[in-house]
């Protein structure tokens, strides 16, 4: 068997990071069954886009089962998430200014000076986000993926609630700020991916599926 | 958890799926069985969240098969209905009996 003739890689990685640790195998083994049949009556092309399919439908309702295992661990999680993010988002501004202060890069290094006031700041709050994101999978231990998106959601809702706002008072919505703000979220679900597969590799086999 | 509660309409389905598959009862068997029965595709998602459901209700139990290689080396879960589960459908269709009884549906007209 080639790779291409093999279950999709991103689906199954996908389930692994939704559904409940002692689920995946499970639910990965019967989509690995029936693909191989499925690949042998209707060709590999037909038995991947089944799998993308079972995938997706397969995302909410296993997201929801692990939701439903632990609701409290994960809503302190998403609580504890939104006011960590609260307590340490002035950090990188105040680290920048107080190391530009320290070595005098407005007199001596402007151009490293007006790179650290900006573009340091912002990719500093995104790796703010990441270990946001990072602490929240930490504590919601199983629902790691569905803590992570939901504190993304409410990041997101914010974004749109004051870009609305910024807008109908008639002031420059700063548009060109929307891909960091969006870089920020996706932080917090990446750093819900990387907790799940560190905590994955050491609990289960390779996915040879 | 009531012990008088009746079953969801895709609680129904997959309680009445594993008793007819009996001992041959898991993920794939499962939902190839509601498939061919009710000709609508079911995601493997939506029959374990069910499953998990019913299990938490006592009217399922599980156990692990050991991991075959045409399984990438995944083993399978089987499930089986227990005498609370058989009571729940059984309620479910006296209740379900009871409502319908004496209704022109149309069911003889097809």
């Amino acid at each position: 068997m080639t790779s291409l003739d093999r279950p999709p890689r991103a689906a199954a990685w996908l389930i692994q990071l939704f559904a409940l640790p002692d689920r995946t195998d499970s639910i990965l083994g019967d989509l690995a069954e029936e693909f191989d049949g499925l690949a042998a009556r209707s060709g590999v092309k037909s038995a991947q886009g089944w799998y993308w399919r079972q995938t997706l439908k397969t995302l909410p309702h296993a997201a929801a089962s692990a939701l439903r295992a632990s609701p409290w661990l994960t809503l302190a999680a998403v609580i504890g998430g939104f006011f960590l993010r609260r307590l340490t988002g002035p950090l990188p501004e105040l680290a920048i200014f107080a190391f530009a202060g320290k070595y005098r890069l407005y007199d001596h290094h402007f151009i490293m000076y007006q790179f650290l006031a900006s573009t340091g700041i912002d990719v500093a709050q995104i790796g703010i986000f990441l270990l946001v994101g990072c602490a929240v999978a930490l504590v919601a231990k199983g629902t790691e993926m569905p803590a992570t998106l939901l504190l993304a959601a409410i990041h997101g809702a914010m974004v749109i609630v004051a870009f609305v706002v910024i807008e109908s008072a008639g002031m420059d919505p700063l548009l060109w700020r929307q891909g960091w703000y969006l870089a920020d979220i996706l932080a917090i679900v990446l750093g819900g991916a990387i907790v799940r597969m560190r905590r994955q590799t050491r609990t289960r086999q390779p996915l040879n599926a | 958890m009531k012990d008088r509660d009746y079953l969801g309409e895709f609680e129904h389905i997959v309680v009445l799926a594993l008793i007819r598959l009996e001992d041959r009862a898991y993920g794939v068997t499962v939902r190839q069985e509601i498939e061919r029965r009710i000709r609508r595709e079911v995601s493997i998602g939506a029959v374990y969240a069910t499953l998990d459901r019913l299990e938490l209700k006592g009217y399922v139990k599980s156990h692990r098969g050991d991991p075959t290689p045409e399984r990438g080396g995944r083993s399978k879960r089987f499930f089986r209905v227990t005498g609370k589960g058989v009571a729940a459908v059984n309620r479910t269709h006296s209740a379900l009996r009871s409502m319908t009884e004496g209704l022109d549906l149309g069911w003889s007209r097809g």
